[in-house]
């Protein structure tokens, strides 16, 4: 008995959307607001969660093709090299530090170097999550 | 449709330029005169005038809430009521709507407004499997969804 899924979908197809840009945007609100790397990776990790769960994991391989544990490997790698990039100024390991530049678009805007070890946190998080995922659902 | 109304945005940024003023009141301004040039305009598009779509999207939103209110009344009464005189049912619904945007629509409509839930839609999209609370009259309800959802839903997608 084959069910026609068509409303789930359609309705997945727009939903997607506007999960991954929340995600986005817990993602870069970590700063001075609650969010972060890690629920913004989680974020996003539900998001293709959804799309395996009303399409085929085929479909969605297919679709994306990403190798989640190279991605999981290159947050780790941005991770550590945003600590080993604070030995260049004679300070201690994973010192962090933030400057605020005058961008020609966006004005005033503070930079952190803690963004970017957030972005390994996310990398690393959604590579984890979907391998997990991806690795139950394949096994017979 | 979709051509339109990017040509309204461009339209609505032309004005921005134009007038030297980049605030979000300057953008509505050109969007304003846009929607006008464009109405003026519409017999060189292949479609309608895509305002008459924004027409049919807010009536359709008007249709749903007044219909939601209306059934979660009569769904009170059914509660309220001393005596449990229901007649429960399925039946079939053939649409003549094909898109999957459109059935989408149409089945969140029909489940939303209690007493009636789509339970399945069947594998050519033809057809939409509907459980009632009560049926009085069969076509009775067919032709109340039809009359009010169906053709609301035509209107947007014309």
């Amino acid at each position: 008995m084959k069910t026609n899924d068509i409303i789930f979908q359609t309705v997945t197809k727009i939903v997607v959307f506007i999960i991954i840009i929340y995600s986005l945007h817990l993602f870069f609100s970590g700063h001075y607001t609650p969010g972060g790397g890690f629920i913004g990776g989680l974020m996003t990790a539900s998001a293709l969660v959804l799309l395996l769960l009303a399409f085929d994991i085929k479909t969605v391989v297919n679709t994306l093709q990403v190798d989640y544990l190279k991605l999981t490997a290159t947050g780790l790698l941005i991770a550590v090299l945003t600590g080993i990039g604070s030995f260049f100024f004679n300070v201690p390991f994973l010192t962090h530090t933030f400057s605020y530049v005058q961008l020609p678009l966006l004005g005033k805007t503070s930079l952190a170097t803690a963004v970017l070890f957030d972005l390994g946190v996310y990398l690393v998080v959604i590579g984890v999550t979907m391998t997990i995922i991806q690795t139950i659902g394949e096994t017979e | 449709m979709a051509f339109q109304i990017l040509l309204n945005f461009i339209l609505g940024f032309l004005w921005m330029f134009l007038s030297n003023d980049y605030s979000s009141l300057a953008f509505a301004k050109g969007y304003f005169f846009g929607i006008l040039i464009l109405f003026v305009l519409r017999r060189f598009f292949q479609h309608r005038f895509y305002f008459y779509n924004v027409i049919a999207i807010i009536k359709l939103l008007y249709i749903f809430l007044v219909e939601l209110v209306k059934s979660n009344i009569s769904v009170l009464k059914v509660i309220l009521s001393p005596k449990l005189n229901l007649r429960p049912g399925i039946f079939a619904l053939e649409t003549e709507l094909e898109k999957e945007w459109e059935i989408t629509i149409l089945s969140n409509l029909i489940t939303l407004t209690p007493g009636t839930l789509v339970l399945e839609v069947s594998e050519d999209n033809k057809t939409l499997y509907i459980h009632a609370m009560d049926i009085d009259d069969v076509e009775q309800a067919k032709l109340d969804i039809k009359n009010t959802f169906e053709k609301a839903i035509k209107e947007v997608s014309r």
